[in-house]
């Protein structure tokens, strides 16, 4: 009797959706990687991470989200020691280390970290009686966020140490930071950023702490024509890849752009220029709206939390989806630099896969339970 | 502020972004479309296509109308030529071709041109012998038409890419052309160079597309090419037109239009270009005209199924003339008292006239939008029109009289054929279609056709009425040259005087002869519509173009073993 109450009370809207644009995703990197001779070993793989993901996604959804709370900090520390290895022992790849190997695994700890951090937020704020903070009172939540972002920016992953700062501002953005006290936030940011492009000396000196390779994307995304076969290259063949899908799309496995290499990075980073390219306007409006549903599952489950754990996980949870999503689109149209984050549960990777689903079942979770008395 | 109100700004941010990718999709894929797909192509063009085979076409007995056969083709590839005005001299003797063209080919910065597509064996032996890898061949397919100029019009044919330009070929392009292939001629995206067998190889297969089979027979359809030709040759006419279906399905199974002017060949698919593209139209399809008395059988189906008149009905017709909306229509000659049926068979104006104004224009004009007339008939074939009817609000006595003896009405063949078809299968209107069958030549699985009824448009006892009045037009009326022997039959004759377009006025010298009619007049097999186009001499369409149905319809049904049934000429007592 119970155990039927548990299963009717599963949000299974919201792991539909999941499950149902990791299933797009997984066409998508079919045919991303298929070669003349037929499928390539990628798109197994991504079957067993979606599979794997399945599995997390309903383990997630099993004990209380409290549960999962007290154990916030212990996995926070875990991800620390994580990137730590990862500069000790790390595997590079493309000019950065950012994996760990575990036997034929590879293992990316930066995907794990930033979820890691969101719930040690939504814990140190929930046992805060407060319900608002001030600038001086975000001492100690600063230094929670501080230590996992140089690790990251150091390895070095823009892109990612990006997408943690900002989640991360949503999270105490949601928990009470005053509006006053948001507003000086706003302003030292844009002051910053008007002196890093308006001040030589000080701009000099931050362009030059940034790799070769970071300061020609944000060349190559200030001024996209400047150099459309070099760091302009991504964009420019992922809008064309976009644009030429047209309305329609050309078609399943006939996107030229994709399968004549052109397209860069197309099974991760680029998955959605495949999907515009072979399925036009229909199926990039189609991935929009499935992305806007599932977050809106989740803006629905923040706002209808029953307490305050359950509110700054899930909107923790939903400001770091939206993020990937709005980036990793914006940046495969051109509205947002390239950065290198992947599009959640589409792109080929396994430890963002499964880091998703772990996310949607928390999500799932805190839905459940939002009218439960537990204690 | 509280938590929930937090929670909707953050809200209100995430929509704003997702509004902001949503318009950028709308602007790349929509309004920069187009522009981004050229572009796409362009960088592209390293990349050689491999076409894929086009799929045969057949007609209803599996024999081949239309097929691709494997040609070489010669490219060049400039990047590895030497002296290109050395190579283009010696090609420009191979290929018979300037060789100054050539030249500016072969020292283009292109990985890949081509010199000559579709070159005859001998040619290919030639370049084979050059023995260089600045000139290469590549297989391609090429439409070959055997049958020549049978059924040319409604095959039509294909372009150099080998995409349908005209006629089946056309209306199932998407069907036939299958999926092209690509090979990596020479570099790819990052500009490394690809050697074929290498493992950045890169390469497509192309998908060979679909068959179709027709439902075009190409036995009847050489009879009625032969005598179609026969006639347009004994009557001078400009051009003809023979269509021929299967009343109880609406299968097309012969269309021919046919020129008549002298030493013109007939159009043939495999060398368009010696047509003029008037001659590439189907005009079964494509044009209307003034069917003339052809048409009186559709009033007369009308005003029986409204009861307003029967067969035996006398209509005085001494006067040989009627006066609608101020305009005389005349008898070809007076001819006294008829009955209805006679009023038909003999095609008495004044008598035909009588019976559209008891059925009134309302009543009319439903009738004429019922079997189909004023819209297209759905056929399968490119370029389709709808006639021209109009709209009765805008009828006056003038239109209804002129209507009902098949003037100020521009109706098309296939509309004409169709209508018959529902008088001669007891009353219903079939969609006409010319492709029955689309077959997967990889997996052998196909897709077939079923006959699709539009409407019932008139009562069995209706059929049964007009069938005993068509019968007798071929019996003692106008159409007594059509009687096909050892069969019964049942048709019209009409002889409709032609617009004149410099003077706007009916020509008194061009006619556009016609019959067409159904046999067996019980179970009829085939419905069958000759036209000729201003013939010369002896213009009535019972002189004309009733001797073609009459040799159609024996030679075809003889073919198609249907027992006779008329064998001593009893058709009369039948009739009765």
């Amino acid at each position: 009797m119970m155990e039927r109450r548990w299963l009717t009370n599963i949000p299974w809207s919201m792991s539909g959706l999941a499950v149902g644009i990791a299933i797009i995703g997984l066409f998508a990197v079919y045919s991303a990687t298929f070669t003349s001779q037929g499928p390539s070993s990628l798109y197994y793989k991504q079957l067993l991470w979606i599979a794997a993901g399945i599995v997390v996604m309903f383990l997630a959804i099993i004990p209380d989200y409290h549960t999962i709370g007290r154990f916030a900090y212990s996995l926070y520390i875990v991800s620390i020691v994580l990137l730590v290895l990862v500069m000790v022992v790390g595997r590079a790849g493309m000019g950065a280390q950012r994996w760990l190997s575990l036997g034929p695994i590879a293992f990316q700890p930066s995907e794990l970290a930033k979820l890691a951090v969101v719930l040690a937020l939504a814990r140190y704020f929930a046992e805060d009686p407060r319900q608002s903070y001030g600038l001086t009172d975000l001492a100690k939540p600063a230094i929670l966020v501080m230590i996992p972002l140089v690790l990251v920016l150091r390895q070095p992953d823009l892109g990612t140490a990006l997408m943690l700062l900002l989640a991360a501002s949503i999270v105490i953005v949601i928990a009470g930071l005053r509006i006053q006290a948001l507003m000086v936030v706003c302003i030292v940011a844009a002051t910053l950023a008007a002196s890093v492009v308006l001040v030589p000396p000080v701009k000099g000196k931050v362009w030059n702490s940034l790799k070769p390779y970071q300061q020609k994307r944000i060349k190559a995304f200030l001024n996209p024509e400047s150099d459309p076969l070099g760091s302009g290259y991504h964009a420019h063949q992922s809008k064309i890849a976009v644009g030429s899908g047209r309305i329609t799309g050309k078609g399943f496995l006939q996107g030229t752009q994709s399968q004549l290499a052109f397209l860069p990075e197309r099974h991760t980073d680029f998955i959605f220029s495949v999907i515009a390219e072979e399925h036009g306007l229909f199926g990039t409006g189609f991935m929009l709206f499935l992305y806007l549903a599932l977050l809106l599952l989740g803006i629905e489950t923040a706002k209808n939390a029953k307490d305050k754990l359950g509110a700054l996980m899930a909107g923790g949870i939903v400001a770091m989806l939206a993020l990937y999503v709005f980036i990793n689109i914006g940046m495969t149209v051109g509205v947002a630099p390239v950065v290198g984050v992947p599009l959640p549960l589409a792109s080929y990777g396994g430890t963002s896969i499964i880091t998703t689903f772990l996310a949607i079942g928390l999500l799932s979770n805190i839905q459940m339970r939002r009218y439960m008395l537990f204690y | 502020m509280d938590r929930r109100g937090r929670v909707l700004i953050v809200f209100v941010v995430m929509a704003l972004g997702f509004g902001l990718v949503a318009a950028r999709l709308v602007d790349l894929q929509i309004l920069k479309g187009d522009e981004l797909a050229a572009r796409a192509e362009r960088q592209q063009q390293r990349v050689v296509k491999l076409k894929p085979k086009r799929g045969t076409i057949y007609d209803r007995m599996g024999r081949e109308l239309a097929v691709s056969l494997d040609v070489d083709s010669v490219f060049g590839v400039p990047s590895l030529v030497g002296n290109p005005r050395r190579l283009a001299r010696r090609l420009a003797r191979i290929l018979d071709k300037d060789p100054r063209p050539l030249e500016r080919k072969l020292s283009s910065d292109r990985h890949f041109v081509w010199l000559s597509r579709k070159v005859a064996p001998v040619v290919t032996r030639k370049i084979k012998n050059l023995g260089t890898r600045e000139v290469g061949l590549l297989v391609e397919s090429r439409r070959f038409y055997p049958q020549k100029n049978l059924a040319g019009t409604a095959i039509g044919f294909t372009g150099i890419d080998n995409e349908g330009l005209e006629g089946v070929e056309l209306s199932y392009d998407s069907v036939l052309r299958g999926t092209s292939g690509w090979v990596l001629a020479e570099k790819d995206a990052v500009g490394r160079t690809v050697f074929p067998g290498g493992p950045a190889f890169q390469y497509r297969l192309s998908k060979q597309g679909k068959d179709i089979v027709l439902t075009i027979d190409s036995v009847i359809q050489h009879i009625v090419e032969k005598e179609l030709d026969a006639a347009l040759e004994r009557s001078q006419a400009k051009s003809g037109i023979g269509l021929v279906m299967d009343p109880r399905t609406g299968e097309v199974l012969a269309l021919t239009v046919r020129s008549g002017a002298k030493g013109r060949a007939a159009f043939n698919p495999n060398t368009p270009l010696r047509s003029r593209p008037a001659e590439w139209r189907n005009r079964a399809i494509t044009d209307a005209f003034e069917p003339g008395s052809i048409f009186k059988p559709i009033l007369a189906a009308a005003a029986l199924e409204e009861k307003l008149v029967s067969p035996q009905e006398q209509f005085d017709c001494s006067e040989g003339r009627i006066h609608v909306g101020g305009r005389v229509i005349r008898d070809a000659s007076p001819h006294g008292t008829l009955t209805f049926i006679d009023v038909i068979s003999d095609s008495s104006n004044v008598g035909t006239i009588q019976v559209g104004l008891r059925l009134g224009t309302k009543r009319f004009y439903r009738y004429i939008r019922d079997f189909g007339f004023g819209s297209k008939t759905g056929v399968d074939l490119p370029g389709e029109i709808g006639g021209l009817v109009k709209d009765y609000p805008q009828w006056n006595e003038m239109s209804l009289g002129a209507i009902s003896i098949g003037q100020a009405i521009g109706v098309t063949p296939i509309q004409m054929v169709q209508a018959f078809s529902a008088l001669a299968n007891g009353g219903t209107l079939m969609k006409p279609y010319i492709v029955s069958e689309v077959i997967d030549g990889n997996s052998g699985r196909g897709k077939k056709f079923k006959p699709q009824p539009v409407r019932r448009v008139i009562s069995k006892g209706t059929h049964k009425k007009l069938n005993t009045i068509l019968q007798h037009v071929i019996l003692t009326g106008t159409g007594m040259k059509a009687k096909p022997v050892g069969y019964t039959a049942a048709g019209k004759t009409g002889t409709a005087q032609k617009i004149d377009p410099k003077t706007a006025a009916y020509s008194p010298r061009d006619y556009m002869s016609s019959f067409i009619g159904y046999a067996p007049a019980e179970n009829p097999r085939l419905v069958i519509l000759v036209t000729l186009d201003s013939p010369r001499g002896v213009v009535l369409g019972g002189m004309v173009a009733a001797p073609v149905f009459k040799a159609v319809a024996e030679k075809s049904l003889a073919y198609l073993q249907v027992p006779p049934d008329d064998v001593g000429g009893t058709m009369l007592l039948v009739a009765k």
